[in-house]
């Protein structure tokens, strides 16, 4: 298993692309077992009170009874309800049904203890049939548009529906023309296909899906009787979903909460649909959620119920809290807004924070996060010598480290691997081009959004306007769409290119209306050789839907674009950048802190969805309001992250938070990247690496793009080839393959025989052993060594064939420790 | 991660299916890797039910001859002499050490070794999209049809969006056992053209997982500098900078812990192994051998190649990846099976020697060391040729005595691992042009190599986008063993 991927993102993709059938499948097999009954002493239903406005509208209550200590849990999985009159029916999956029209009761009992729940019936009326409320969602729930059913591409047994029913327009036209008559007898609806099939009255590969005569069968009996009226453009679709309780905290592994899902329409009515909505957990270790919307508690831990229903979603936090004895807070100084929303959370989940890093491991880490290099043994000991108070030395230097040219590099690298900077997409000259364009909006600090914006509109030439690249890596409008979305809005929209995004609100129109600002870019070339034009071509084919082929206009997925102009990228751009776009700041700050953090505080950061909540909601708000407050000031957002004493807390862990992953409540270890760990090889032996054609005094991060040579290594640690927008495409493992390589592969072993390297230079300088050994460790570990580790190795040093021999051991020694193979 | 195919699944076709779950939660209710390998190969469905164990980890490792370029079927392993003059072509077919089976007198040793081999004459899949050598060597060895073509109309290069090589994936799955490289490539990359590498590596599974690359010429003396001690540090100062390095790390065991996490020690200590232990220097040595054997062999690189593959496996390698050494580039004297003009002359004089040295002294070879019960060896290329001479089938242009790509029907050898010898599976119609048995697909052959291994070609693997995906979408070809 690939390292990088956490178990809450494989957990949550895992259950939100594969096809349905997994999720059937896992769901059944955690079925509750024999959970405990929880003893009560009192017990109250939601709602108090139940109002059934018709026939068809079945409810369910939730009912949570009164332990021992006092807290009210959730005891609707073993609830009993018994109508006290035949006013009521209650369903075996919990449904209360009206059956006459008047009050009643229905006794509500757990264990012994009871309580009654009035329940007024309004009206036996049975409303009008709606195909898109009650057919549609019925045809969902039984499966039959799943991807393995009806809703494969090609359909099932010369019968199709669109995938999951996201198609009512296309699933309506195909019931009805497709082979018309058979399929409905409005004269004995019971004589229809479409109840004789899934009934499995006549052969039916898929089995009996629909129960003759029950609740399902009436609904579609009913329609077929009213004649398969048409509402596909008459009736709005589901407006939200309300998931009752919106988010519960569960004690100990086994407790349960079952979840009510209520539909919202345009028109004011509601109804409640758990039995037809979809759930899915984003960390099943923690919690578990079945097909009737029953959460099961695993292990402490933070997960979100993901609830589906008919193209609207809903996200809900469950929290596990586990066996916390003992716990209790202990006041922790705060820097700045983000030590308070990192310790509310905190204090929420019941952990505790690290301790503040010492000062040699905040210089390491802070010049790796913001320079991308470690220091020098004389930076080291300058930091280290000052004696101005730490936390005001850590701000003076991070203000510092912000105006070095290093720092300039590091993120023109950074921004270079996700524009892809690549000689294969811009030619050699555009490459460097390229890379001093960034380099100058680095060096001014130009702000986020205007910086963006030049990429977006450019056009001319890629040699007079670099910005323009762009449009020369995205070639194609799709292109665009998915870079820009991936890039600036953290959203990947390849997925609903082909259909509606099976799980999450982007829509395959929304695609191609985004396309449609790209629809007239296009590249030609320019006088100079290697150069490309980037120019808008008015009379270009339009964009054209795939699959209905009309025309799509330019439109965005949310929010709504500016005043008309010519310029269609201008249009978008504005919108794109705005202030207003929730998403545009927030998708950037997220991603800032992930470099600094180790991880997003949405995390993939490129990968934002409804199902992939924040672990800290509340403090992406915070930086997002920040991020725009300052004018989308990147400096600044760096400056404060790492400011804070949350950035600056330590790798080692305390009894309560030593599982915690996600609340950013310690520093996380991250190995460093190819870039980083060549450099940093460099930096401690003295000896730089070298590069086909490139300036001797070349750092990796110096370099244009991934084609230039090296000996293998940057390749090898996982320098990305600059080809996707994915922030995935660099890879930071450990394999046995870097093992081999750090251990006897040419670039080390190379570095500290080089007879101009530091080794030999503190030979032939240096005449005490201790001096020697300090310079190895400030070089690699940015620190002095502790007494032990000076003795271990004036040892090693008295031992060793020559005095040169040794100190090159304990200097192989120390870049093979993963104290210098990861920033920590 | 594994998957563990026992678990009941609702499905529309009203019958249960295979369902996964994640080693991951597999560990959690503690089960250890072993047992999840043998619930596999106990709840394996995907064969014949009456004879579960159809080679189901038959193959402790694999020997793929990849024959790059696509080789005539017709003029090597699938003789039609009653077809017309310009389909069966020159050669004559000789009969073999089994009765009925005939090979083309071109392979003249593999003969006489034909009954410890299975040919299958069904090979056999319609290109999605793209005619050319890249999209279709991708999908012999990734099971995947790549879709992204570059504006030249070729493939574009290997990307690390790419579905992983099967060394890949068997590295991951079933590591060595002992310290080796878990896969080698040798002796080049696949290419077509300009596009070099594509499926051979890792892809998405990330640099950790590319097999082993050794792309010189075993024909020649080979270098080692990775896998061989640096002069300056012979074994005794590798086990004395071991010791300083395993004290230091002892020093700081907080930062240790996040090593653990990285498995980082296991990784070193495999290291030190691997490079100390000379194994795998050693199998690389082929100087080793006696010069009989060499000779058998073929003093080519394919030859020299094949040996070096069977003291690979020997040594402990999972997977091995022989890729022809001659590729595409026009011209007809050199080995690329290429043949769009000229096909008879140099197969007959310079390609097929070259193959029947070394396929027959391979199987010859692993089957008198007792290898072949645990070794499945194939020889293939990614499409065989047309049965009719000078037409145009990919859009290339073909002499009167060329023939052109033909994916519809070609032949793929297979042996080892509990695989029958002395057959032929599935059959091709008069001409070779289309199965008119058994068909099977390219995903099927890497099925049949998974299923082999004990590993189950449906478990999901997860892309770099986290988006499930199967090993490979075939079936084990359970009709072979």
């Amino acid at each position: 298993m690939k390292p990088r991927s956490n178990l809450v993102t494989t957990f949550l993709v895992a259950f939100s692309i594969c096809l349905t059938f997994q999720l059937t499948a896992l769901s059944e097999m955690e079925q509750p077992a024999s959970a405990k009954v929880p003893t009560v002493q009192a017990l109250k239903v939601h709602p108090e009170a139940l109002t059934l406005e018709h026939a068809r509208d079945g409810r369910r209550v939730l009912v949570s009874g009164k332990t021992k200590s006092g807290t009210w849990v959730d005891v609707t999985p073993w609830a009993a309800l018994t109508p006290t009159t035949a006013g009521v029916k209650v369903y075996e999956d919990g449904y209360i049904f009206p059956m006459a029209v008047g009050t009643t009761k229905i006794k509500v009992t757990v264990k012994g203890i009871s309580t009654e729940l009035p329940v007024n019936v309004k009206s036996m009326d049975a409303p009008p049939v709606s195909f898109v409320r009650d057919v549609m969602p019925l045809l969902s729930h039984a499966g039959c548009n799943n991807g393995t059913c009806h809703g494969a591409a090609k359909g099932k047994n010369g019968f199709k529906l669109s995938l999951r029913g996201y198609d009512p327009d296309f699933d309506y036209e195909l019931l009805i023309e497709d082979i018309s008559g058979r399929r409905f007898n409005r004269a004995f609806p019971e004589q229809s296909l479409m109840l004789l099939k899934p009934t499995s009255e006549v052969p039916h590969k898929g089995g009996q899906v629909i129960v003759p005569g029950g609740r399902d069968y009436e609904i579609i009996r009913q329609w077929i009787a009213e004649g398969v009226i048409p509402d596909v453009h008459t009736t709005k679709r589901v407006e939200r979903l309300e998931v009752i309780p919106d988010s519960a905290e569960l004690t100990t592994p086994g407790m349960r909460q079952q979840l009510i899902v209520i539909a919202h329409y345009p028109d004011g009515t509601t109804r409640d649909v758990t039995r037809e909505a979809k759930f899915t957990s984003s960390v099943n270790e923690v919690a578990k959620v079945t097909d009737d919307g029953v959460v099961t508690a695993e292990r402490r831990g933070e997960t979100a119920i993901l609830t589906r229903y008919e193209g609207a979603y809903s996200t809900n936090g469950i929290i596990v809290m586990g066996d916390r004895a003992g716990y209790k807070w202990v006041k922790t100084s705060e820097y700045n807004y983000i030590d308070t929303h990192v310790h509310n959370k905190l204090k929420r989940m019941k952990i505790l924070p690290s301790e503040l890093c010492t000062d040699e491991e905040f210089v390491r880490r802070i010049y790796f996060d913001l320079t991308g290099l470690p220091p020098t043994p004389a930076q080291v000991r300058s930091f280290l010598s000052d004696t101005t108070a730490s936390k005001a030395k850590r701000e003076k230097l991070i203000d510092a480290l912000a105006e070095t040219s290093e720092f300039v590099d590091h993120w023109t690298h950074k921004w270079g691997d996700l524009l892809q900077s690549n000689r294969k997409f811009l030619g050699e000259r555009g490459i460097w081009l390229f890379q001093q364009w960034i380099h100058q909006a680095i060096a001014e600090n130009r702000p986020y959004d205007e910086f963006v914006r030049n990429l977006i509109t450019a056009t001319g030439s890629t040699y007079t306007n670099p910005a323009a690249n762009y449009f020369r890596v995205s070639r194609e409008y799709t292109a665009a769409v998915e870079n820009t979305t991936q890039l600036f809005l953290g959203v990947r929209f390849s997925c609903n290119k082909c259909h509606d995004h099976p799980f999450e609100k982007w829509t395959q129109n929304q695609y191609y209306e985004l396309g449609a600002f790209f629809a007239d870019v296009r590249v030609k070339p320019g006088q100079l050789a290697g150069d490309e034009v980037v120019y808008a071509n008015y009379t270009t084919e339009p964009v054209k839907h795939p699959r209905t082929l009309a025309v799509v206009e330019p439109s965005v997925p949310f929010g709504e674009v500016g005043s008309e102009t010519d310029d269609k990228r201008e249009m978008l751009a504005e919108w794109l950048t705005s202030e207003e776009n929730p998403m545009f700041a927030r998708a950037g700050v997220n991603r800032i802190w992930s470099y600094f953090m180790g991880r997003g505080i949405i995390e993939p950061v490129d990968d934002i969805r409804t199902s992939n909540p924040p672990t800290n909601p509340e403090l992406l708000d915070a930086l997002t309001k920040d991020f725009v407050d300052s004018g989308f000031d990147i400096k600044h957002i760096m400056k404060t992250i790492t400011r804070s004493r949350t950035y600056q807390q330590s790798i080692i862990t305390n009894k309560w938070n030593r599982a915690d992953t996600i609340n950013f409540s310690h520093a996380v270890a991250r190995r460093l990247t190819a870039e980083q760990l060549l450099d940093a090889i460099g930096i401690a032996t003295g000896s730089r690496p070298r590069f086909e054609e490139m300036p001797k005094k070349f750092r990796a991060v110096q370099l244009p793009d991934s084609k230039v040579k090296d000996d293998g290594f940057l390749k090898l640690f996982g320098r990305p080839e600059r080809e996707t927008s994915c922030e995935c495409e660099r890879t930071t493992e450990v394999s046995l393959a870097h093992a081999m390589n750090l251990i006897n592969g040419p670039t080390v072993a190379e570095s500290l025989i080089d007879p101009e390297g530091r080794i030999a230079q503190l030979i032939q300088t240096n005449h005490d052993d201790r001096i020697l050994v300090e310079e190895l460790y400030l070089a690699t570990l940015s620190r002095l060594p502790e007494k032990n580790e000076y003795a271990v190795a004036v040892e090693h040093l008295a031992n060793a064939e020559s005095k040169e021999e040794g100190a090159q051991d304990l200097l192989w020694a120390l870049i093979n420790s993963p104290a210098f193979l990861f920033n920590r | 991660m594994l998957s563990l195919p026992q678990l009941p699944g609702r499905l529309c076709d009203g019958f249960s299916r295979r369902e996964f779950l994640r080693v991951g939660g597999a560990a959690m209710l503690g089960i250890s890797l072993p047992q999840v390998l043998s619930l596999q190969a106990n709840a394996n469905t995907t064969v014949d039910p009456a004879k579960p164990l159809n080679g189901w980890g038959k193959a402790n490792s694999v020997i793929l001859l990849f024959l790059q370029g696509g080789p005539s079927h017709l003029d090597i392993w699938d003789p039609k002499p009653e077809a017309p003059s310009n389909i069966r072509g020159e050669f004559n077919p000789i009969p073999t050490n089994v009765p009925g089976i005939q090979l083309s007198e071109t392979m003249p040793r593999l003969a006489q070794q034909m009954d410890k081999a299975c040919l299958i004459r069904s090979v056999s899949y319609t290109p999605a999209g793209l005619f050319n050598h890249t999209a279709a060597m991708y999908q012999m060895v990734t099971g995947e049809t790549p879709d992204k073509v570059a504006p030249s109309g070729q493939l574009d290069p290997p990307s690390p969006a790419d579905h992983p090589n099967a060394a890949s994936h068997i590295a991951n799955y079933r590591p060595p056992d002992e310290p080796m490289l878990a896969a080698v490539q040798l002796p080049r990359p696949m290419q077509e053209s300009n596009i070099i590498g594509k499926g051979g590596n890792a892809g998405f599974l990330g640099r950790a997982y590319d097999p082993y690359f050794l792309f010189q010429d075993p024909n020649e003396e080979i270098n080692l500098d990775d896998l061989s001690l640096r002069p300056e540090v012979p074994p005794v100062r590798l086990k004395r900078r071991k010791n300083l390095l395993e004290t230091i790390n002892a020093g700081m065991p907080e930062i240790d812990k996040v090593a653990d996490s990285y498995a980082l020690n296991e990784y070193y200590e495999k290291a030190y192994n691997l490079i100390l232990s000379q194994r795998a220097r050693n199998a690389f040595d082929l100087s080793q051998e006696p010069d009989g054997v060499r000779d058998s062999y073929g003093r080519h690189t394919f030859g020299q190649s094949a040996l070096l593959a069977r003291r690979l496996v020997e040594a402990g390698t999972r997977f091995v990846q022989v890729n022809w050494p001659s590729v595409a580039n026009g011209d007809p004297n050199t080995t690329a099976w290429d043949t769009h003009a000229t096909n008879f002359g140099p197969l007959k004089n310079l390609h097929c020697p070259k193959l029947d040295s070394a396929v027959s002294s391979l199987l010859e070879d692993l089957d008198q060391r007792g290898m072949l019960d645990d070794t499945l060896v194939l020889a293939i290329g990614e499409f065989g040729r047309s049965p009719r001479m000078g037409i145009s089938t990919s859009g290339n242009s073909n002499a009167p005595d060329g023939r052109d790509h033909w994916p519809y029907c070609y032949t793929g050898l297979i042996a080892g691992a509990g695989v029958k010898g002395g057959q032929v599976y599935g059959k091709s119609d008069a001409t070779g042009s289309t199965p008119l048995e058994n068909p099977v697909h390219p995903r099927d052959i890497l099925a049949t190599v998974y299923h082999t291994l004990g590993i189950d070609p449906h478990t999901i693997v997860y892309n770099h986008l986290d988006q499930p995906r199967e090993l490979v979408k075939g079936e084990p070809i359970a009709g072979i063993f």
